[in-house]
This record gives structure tokens, sequence and C-alpha cells, in this order.
């Protein structure tokens, strides 16, 4: 038989009872015989949602199920099983509303039954603030008592509610565990028919809490599809009539777990078989996507903000672990969500109490994460809070990232029983809490085998730190479809946006383009938005519509274009957080940069703060632009007006930093070896004669180059 | 050269929000030109005072005290209130709810709500105690107690939006506050958020900030400008809900309406200088583009209220 004819079937016979069920109320009570479920403004709520009509007495019910036969369509086709499974669910709310005629009570404690208005909206509060991250629809009898109990239980841990259907009701009852709606666990019913009571919460949900209006079937199933975080687990073995109940459950986005293997047909995400009952839970989570908040994390010291800036001394040291002098690393990796246990936390090496008091130890710990919305791109992004959350801990103190971290356990924490699966639970919570748009599991393993480190250090992670940088090298303004937008700082500086790039990062030096793009995913309301890049205005100076568009929006009319890529044409505005500033030189046709760490007087005649007086606040100040550190040596450095030949003096420290990487771009651009050594600085002149006389001594590019002005 | 009058006119305006119900209900917003540039269009609805008491009694003042003399019930100092001259509606402050303060029970807060709205016939608006978590809980017991109430619940917040939002908004169908800390990117992103929940544009209002005149007060004026002119000049239907700003919770608790006379003998009487304070912060709200003020001596909701009628 196909998984259609099952459905057919079931909702076939489901059909002939309601039939003859009102058919016998209306020979008892007469036509116009009042029906209705106790304290619900929508009656009957499922038939009033899917079609808009009220029904009020047993006449109207039962023109109602002429109108539930038309959807009982028959052709093998999905649609069709769909409809079926809500005709099917439509029955059984007619056979559960006939139990209430006459006011009367059909339900009794612990059983619900249907469940009034007031319970929704009472429910409905947390359902949508998360804080009851899913409905289980918990169906049948489990293998054992024990099996069952354990997957209420495992729900009822996590918050979410549990509401019970058949076999299991009794079984819950046997093994004397509480149940209500105060403790999230609901029995409805020991006939099938009592399921509609859950679809009815989930349905009066989408018309008080979504505004669907009644009738439009095809709201109701997106917002229920949506917004309804509810699963169902059956249990074999499963009936027509149960097959049947599940296309309704799936036609209004409900995935089905069952452990039922006897002529069942598998459908990915909708209708699931798993046959270990206690995997129920994960199955379900995972089918229907729900992600459970980690409130409380389970280690034995305390874990806040207020001990990021703890030191620990070398005698107050239990160990330490050590990336210059030993190997260590922190990595995060993304993987395919099978390939991943949530919450598995493995130690391979000796622990923390099998360490010398005082020793200096290799530590690599990987935290391996899966989710749809993850990518490869993020790995930076979490791995970077490494050093905040492990300093979060009490007790436990964290420089350095990549594989020159370095972490030390105080004496007092160690003796609070904190041990190396506690870094493991630390780095579990806080990236599934904090990236939770895009981390769905997670798992972490921390190697302290000196062999093992060595062997994740140079095999993994340092082949990982360098793909990464290779990528970040490519990342070209050109090779990206978008640019991002932030406007973090607008609480101070009402009308500047900064215009985020691969090659031109935000003036602070914070926000990178892969850091927007993921405040970006992570949210997606927040400060960084997406600005196209498809209609150029002129690549010269780097001017797009799209983005003089987005500027407009983004300062609220207070800006009307700007370019990326020059100083002088419309330049970007700055804040006040810029990392840098550079200032036009008029002598030497260059620019002057300094660092907001230099305190002394540059070329310009002006001091940073004085340079900045002038170049923050929002407003675009042509000859002066405000920028991050890495910006230096970037192609795009106000490419527009020559690019960065024009820089011909920073203070020394800043040169230093930049050198690197400042040659090397000068070299591939201009063919210039060593370019920072014609850059002056404040142990060469502090006045633009001086520097004029050292720049024509070096022969510096800028000199013969067109003046800026 | 003659002068020509260039009216400033926008296709935008603000949203109108009606709180309460029947002859007394009020409408917020309406307005598509600037505060009380009324050369230029009409503003539709004046701009609403409300007044504030507290489930913590009748405050040390004098002036205040006298007006409420003889009030010993909740109820009594409610219906005292919305017969204020001037008054459109009462605001209700819970902060006895704060944990580190008097930290009453929910069940305890709820029954204050239900007998101050039982005993007034004008709009009601209720403030939480501004500890988010017991406004999260708070606040959907007062929505849910209100039911029929057409209330304003003041506030859901970044932190509690959604409990507040879901319950006042969706649930039991009252009006939502939308409170941000004087940013306009924040106001608008929790205006984004609580609709992407599902509350109606129409259920919500600002509390955009607030802060007593010469309390960073520059920060209230350009975040209330321009919010106005982002919702009016660039019709951003996200920042389009009128705008109600509690003062009184702010200017009487400033060293310019606390500090006594014996201390300060050049500032004069302190009364005086607390209604000062509260005149001087709320004709400001008002003129940087608030559709209500929350006020509490009589003789400032009386002077607005002038005020603001001599302005239409």
């Amino acid at each position: 038989m196909t998984l259609f004819e099952r459905v057919f079937n079931g909702n076939d016979a489901v059909y002939g009872l309601t039939e003859q069920a009102i058919d016998a109320a209306i020979a008892q009570h007469g036509e116009d015989k009042a029906v209705s479920f106790p304290d619900t403004a929508y009656c009957l709520p499922c038939y009033y949602a899917v079609t808009g009509v009220k029904v009020t007495n047993l006449k109207e019910l039962k023109e109602a199920l002429g109108v539930v036969k038309t959807l009982m369509t028959r052709e093998p086709r999905l649609n069709d099983a769909f409809m079926s499974g809500v005709a099917t669910a439509l029955c059984a709310e007619f056979i559960e509303a006939l139990k209430y005629i006459d006011g009367a009570t059909p339900y009794e404690q612990p059983l619900y039954g249907h469940l009034g208005d007031a319970v929704i909206r009472e429910l409905g509060v947390p359902l949508v603030t998360g804080d009851i991250p899913g409905v289980a629809v918990v169906l049948g009898s489990a293998p054992t008592v024990e099996e069952g109990v354990a997957l209420v239980k495992s729900y009822q841990a996590q918050g979410i509610l549990v509401t019970l259907v058949g076999g299991i009701c009794d079984q819950v009852a046997e093994a004397g565990m509480n149940t209500g709606a105060n403790v999230r666990v609901i029995p409805l019913g020991k006939d099938v028919t009592s399921v509609i009571h859950v679809v009815s919460v989930a349905l009066r949900a989408a018309l008080i809490f979504g505004n669907i209006k009644p009738g439009d079937a095809a709201a109701l199933m997106e917002y229920t599809f949506k917004r309804v975080p509810a699963f169902v687990n059956a249990f074999a073995p499963l009936d027509d009539v149960i097959v049947a109940c599940g296309a309704g459950a799936i036609a209004l986005g409900f995935p089905v777990v069952t452990n039922e293997t006897e002529n069942i047909f598998r459908v990915p995400k909708s209708l699931i078989v798993q046959e270990d009952v206690s995997k129920f839970n994960a199955t379900s989570l995972e089918a229907r996507d729900i992600k459970i908040k980690i409130t409380n994390i389970d280690i034995p010291v305390a874990f806040a903000s207020a001990f990021e800036g703890e030191i620990i001394r070398r005698k107050e040291m239990q160990v330490e672990f050590d990336g210059s002098r030993v190997d260590c690393a922190e990595l995060v990796q993304t993987k395919e969500m099978s390939e991943i246990e949530d919450h598995k936390i493995t130690i391979v090496g000796p622990d923390v109490d099998e360490m010398e008091l005082g020793s200096k130890n290799s530590i690599a710990y990987v935290v391996e994460v899966a989710g749809k919305s993850m990518q490869p791109d993020f790995e930076p992004v979490i791995e970077r809070k490494f050093h905040n959350y492990i300093n979060c801990i009490e007790g436990v103190y964290h420089t350095g990232q990549r594989d020159m971290q370095r972490i030390r356990i105080g004496i007092p924490a160690f003796n609070a029983g904190f041990r190396l699966k506690h870094i493991g639970e630390v780095l579990y919570a806080s990236v599934k809490n904090e990236f939770e748009a895009v981390v769905d599991k997670c798992q972490v393993t921390i190697y302290t085998d000196p062999a093992e480190c060595t062997r994740i250090r140079h095999e993994v992670a340092i082949p990982t730190f360098n793909k990464r940088d290779d990528r970040l090298r490519t990342l070209t303004d050109e090779s990206v479809d978008v640019y991002y937008s932030c406007i973090l700082c607008q609480a101070f500086s009402p009308s500047h946006v900064c215009v985020v790039t691969p090659e031109r990062l935000g003036l602070c030096g914070a926000v990178s383009w892969l850091d927007a793009k993921a405040t970006n995913e992570l949210d997606p309301n927040g400060p960084c938005q997406i600005i196209t890049k498809e209609r150029p205005i002129d690549e010269r100076i780097g001017e797009y519509e799209d983005v003089n568009e987005a500027v407009r929006k983004f300062s609220q009319g207070a800006l009307e274009d700007v370019s990326l890529y020059s100083i002088m044409e419309k330049p970007m505005t700055s804040c006040g957080c810029f990392e840098c500033i550079c200032g036009i030189e008029p002598f030497s046709n260059g620019v002057c940069i300094a660092n907001r760490e230099y305190a002394g007087m540059t070329p310009l005649g002006m001091t940073f703060p004085e340079l900045a007086s002038m170049t923050g606040g929002g407003v675009q100040t042509p000859g002066f632009m405000g920028h991050g550190k890495h910006f230096i040596a970037s192609k795009k450095f106000m490419k527009a007006e020559g690019g960065i030949e024009r820089i011909v003096w920073m203070p020394k420290e800043l040169k230093e930093f930049v050198a690197d990487r400042l040659n090397e771009t000068a070299k591939e651009l201009y063919g210039i070896e060593n370019f920072t050594d014609m850059i002056g600085d404040e142990t060469v002149a502090t006045d633009p004669e001086t520097l004029v006389e050292f720049l024509t001594e070096k022969g510096h590019p800028a000199l013969g180059m067109d003046p800026m002005m | 050269m003659p002068f020509n009058r260039k009216p400033q006119k926008f296709n935008a305006s603000i949203k109108e929000v009606v709180i309460g119900c029947g002859e007394k209900a009020i409408t917020l917003g309406g307005e598509s030109v600037f505060p009380f540039y009324t050369f230029d269009g009409d503003m539709k609805n004046a701009p609403k005072v409300g007044v504030e008491i507290s489930d913590m009694g009748i405050p040390e003042v004098a002036g205040i005290k006298a007006y409420y003399e003889g009030c010993t019930t909740m109820g009594e100092i409610a219906k005292k209130a919305s017969e204020m001259e001037g008054a459109d509606f009462v605001c209700l402050r819970l902060e006895g709810g704060d944990p580190n303060g008097a930290n009453k029970s929910v069940e305890e807060l709820v029954a204050v709500v239900k007998e101050v709205a039982d005993a007034i016939d004008v709009p009601l608006a209720v403030e939480g105690c501004k500890n988010v978590e017991k406004d999260s809980e708070l606040l959907a017991k007062v929505a849910e107690a209100l039911q029929g109430k057409n209330a304003l619940i003041l506030s859901a917040r970044e932190e509690n939006y959604k409990a507040v939002g879901a319950a006042a908004g969706l649930a039991y169908e009252q009006k939502v506050g939308a409170e941000s800390a004087v940013d306009i990117n924040l106001a608008k992103q929790l205006n984004v958020v609580t609709t992407q929940l599902g509350v109606k544009a129409d259920n919500i209002v600002m509390n955009v900030g607030t802060a007593s005149a010469g309390y960073g007060y520059e920060y209230v004026v350009s975040t209330m400008d321009r919010i106005k002119a982002a919702a009016l000049s660039q019709g951003d239907a996200m920042l389009q809900m009128p705008i109600v700003t509690p003062v009184s919770s702010e200017t009487w608790g400033v060293k310019e309406s606390m500090a006594s006379e014996e201390d300060m003998p050049e500032w004069g009487p302190v009364e005086e200088r607390g209604i000062s304070m509260e005149v001087m912060t709320a004709s400001a709200d008002l003129a940087c583009g608030s559709d209500a003020v929350i006020l509490m001596h009589p003789q400032s909701v009386a002077t607005i209220s002038k005020m603001i009628k001599e302005l239409m």
C-alpha cells in the first residue's frame, strides 16, 4: 500500500465515523442543538480558522461536514494527501465537539481535552518570546513506560510544551509524573481524535497572535509552519487513522517522528523514522529547527564579564598553557550537521588534576559547528570571541589567539573543581547563545596530549589559518557582490555612515567586511545592512548609485553622495572612532597620516586631536579622511588620487606596524622596493620644509605627481 | 521684495494611535507638519497630557499632596488625577514592582491596576518598574487584566519587547509603548522587530528616551528632531509612530527639584523649582515632537495644557 492510500484510507475511516456520530447526534438531539467548545470565541476553532465559517449547531455541523468532503480528493498527489490530512483533523474536531454537547465534561483530571482561549493567550506569549521553544505532540504508547517518561521529561527539561495523546497519558500517570499546564506537560485525551485540541491551540494562536484572517487557509498554514514550532512523536504501531492525522500535521508544517518501521515511507524533514526512542528529542529538534537557549553554564565557578579583566599571577596559578612555548591552538571548524553530536565535549590527554602544579602545558581546542546558515567566513569571527568567553570565567585568564594563546587556571578555580571540560562547557554555551542565528549544533574537543596538540596545530590549525589569510588577500572590492553599511556610531555621530568593503574596513579598524557580513547575518535588523553595488557612476573614485542611495537613507538625508576611493571628491565621512587620520600635505603633493596613539606634531601643523576635530562628526571634509590602520596597505587607499604613492609621512610606530604590507603593495603597484624608507616620520621632520628636503633626497614619487588641488 | 511664505508640507504623516475607549478616548499623532508648525498645515490632533500616579502613593510635595487630600485608596487617587485640569489620560507607574525596591508581587500590582482602571473613565497608560525581567512578567499580566480597555503599556524595550509586545500587542490587544535610549537607530530597530513579531505598526507608540532639561537634554532634542524629520520628509514608516514622553519621572529626581531651600537658599522655594523643571522639560519635549507628555504636578499639567491650546 502506498503512503497516499494509507492517508486516504485513514481519512475515509474517520470521515465515516464522523458522519455516523453527527447523524446519531441529530437523531438524538435534533438539528438545532447547539455545539460548541467551552471558553472559546472561535467556534469550532479549527474549522473556523480554515474556512472562516462559524459552526454553532448540529445542522451547521452537518453542512460543514459536506465542506470537509470536498477537501477529500483522491488523486495520488501530495496536495491531495495534505488536504485529506486536514480533512481528518477537521473530522476529529467535529467528533470531539459532539462530546461537549449539553455542557458535558468529557475529560476529567488529569486529562485536559479542549483548551480555552485564556490558556492560549497565556501560552502564546512565552511561545512568541521563545521561552517555550517548541510544542511536542506525543502520540500513542511508548515501547516502555520508562522510555515514554524519559522522552517527556527530556522535553520538559528544555522548556518545551508537551501534549500527550493516547497510551502515553496512562504511561505518564503510571509513573506518577506530575502533569498540568503549569509544568508544561498536558495530557489531552486517550482517543486519537483528542489530538485536535493541540491543533486547535496552534490555529487559534495564528488568529490571535498572527492576525490571520479566518478562512485564509494559505496564510494560516504559512503561519503555523513558520511561527508555531510544533512537531509530532508518534509511537509504533501506526494505523491508517494516525497516518492520516500525520498528513494533517505535516500540512501545517509539523514534522512527524516515529519509530514505526513497517509499511512506512520516509519523507525528508516531514516524516522521519527514528527507531531509537531515546533519540526522538534530538531528531525532532533538528527536524523542526528548534534551538534551546542555554540559560546557565554548568561550571563550578562564576561566569561574567566582571571577571574579564582578572589577571592571574604565576604564584596564584595552578597550571598554564602557553602557545609561545609549546604547541597550542584554538580553532573553529565548520562541519556537516550529521558529523556533529550537539553538546559533546571530549578531552584527549591529561586533565588539569593530572598536571603538575605550576606546569606549562599544551592545549588545543577545536570547536566544531554546523548550521544551515553557517559559513566558513564566520569561523574567525566566532574564534575571536574565545578570548572574551574564556576570560569571563572566574579564576581563568586568556590572552592571544590562533596558535599563540596563553591560558592560566588559578588555584582557587582549580580547588573549586574547575577542569578542562568546563572550558568546553563555556565555549559550547557561549557559541550556541551568541551565534544562535548560524550555529545549530556544536561540539568541542580539547586536546592536551602533547603529540595531538602538535598534530592539531601543524596539520589542522595552521593550514586553516593560511587558507583564511589567503582568502582575505584575494577578497577584493571587485570580487564581491555587496558591501555593508555600518551605523554603529550614529548614537554620537548622527549623520555618519561607514561603507565597509573588503579592501576598505571600517575606519575604527574593528569592522572588516567579513565582520559586517557576520553582523548582518546574526542581527538582520542591526547596524550592518547589505548595500548592493550594481549601478556604478564612476569607477575611478568608486561611486555607485546604490551606495549613494544607501548613504542617503542611513544618514536620514544628511549625506547625498560618497565615493569609496577618493579623499578629494565626495570623501567618506568619519564618526570619531578613526584609528588614523590622513590629511593632504600641499608642499609635497602628498598626504600625512597620524594615528591616534601619536601625541606629537605632524608636518600639517596639527596634532592628531586637532586633525580629529576637523575630520569627525559625520561631515565630508575634502582633503581629510579617517580610516583604519589596515586600510593603509590597501590598493584602494585613495586610489582616485594615485594611491599609496601619495603617503609622505607617518609616525614611526605606525610606519613599522604597516611596513611589511605597505611595501608589498607598493612593489606590486609601482615596482618600488622598501617604499616605507621613502616615507618621513617624526624623527625626520615635523615641518613641511624639512620633510620635502627628505623626500627629494629619497626620490619620493609623490613629488613628481600632479597637485591634489 | 515682499515676504513670500512657503509652507513646509509633507506627504507623510505620523500614524494615529487611539488610546482608551468611548467618548474620552484620545488620538495621538496624525500630524503632517513639524511640531506646532500650524502655519504650515493642520496638526490634526493636539498633543496630549497625562497625569502620573504611582502605586507607591502620593509624593511628598506639598502642592501635590494638597491636590489629592482626602484620597486614601488608589482608586480615589486615580479618579482625582483624571479630573485634574488639563488632563487627557492617567499614567499609572508601578515603581513598587522593582526587585531592588519595594519588590511588590505581580498579583498585588495587578490588583492596583484593576482598581485604577475601574475608577477612571479616561484612557489609562501603565508604566512598569523598569526592571526588564520583572516588567516582562508584570506587564504581560497587566495587559491581560486590562482586556477591553485599549490601554497603553509602557514599555517594551530591546530586552523584553517580545514578552511585552506579544502580550500587550497580540494577545490582549492593547497599545505597545516601545522604549529606546535616545538613539534614532535603536528606536527604529525596536519598531522593526516589534512589527516583525506581528504587532501592527498602528498599535505602537514610541518613548524614544528622555532626560530632564539640563541633563544631556540636547541628545533628546536631536533624537526627536531627527525622528520627526525622517518620519515626515523621508516617509520612513518605521519612525512614524507617535512619541509619548514621560517627564515627571525624570524631572522630580534631579537636584534642582530636590535640594532643600535651606541647602540652596539662592535657588528659591523647592516646589516652584520642581514645577519649573517639569514645565521646561515638557514644553521642550513637545516642541521637539512629543505627541504626549506625562506630568505629575497639577500646576504643570494646567500650564502645559494651556500652552498646547494656545499654540494650536
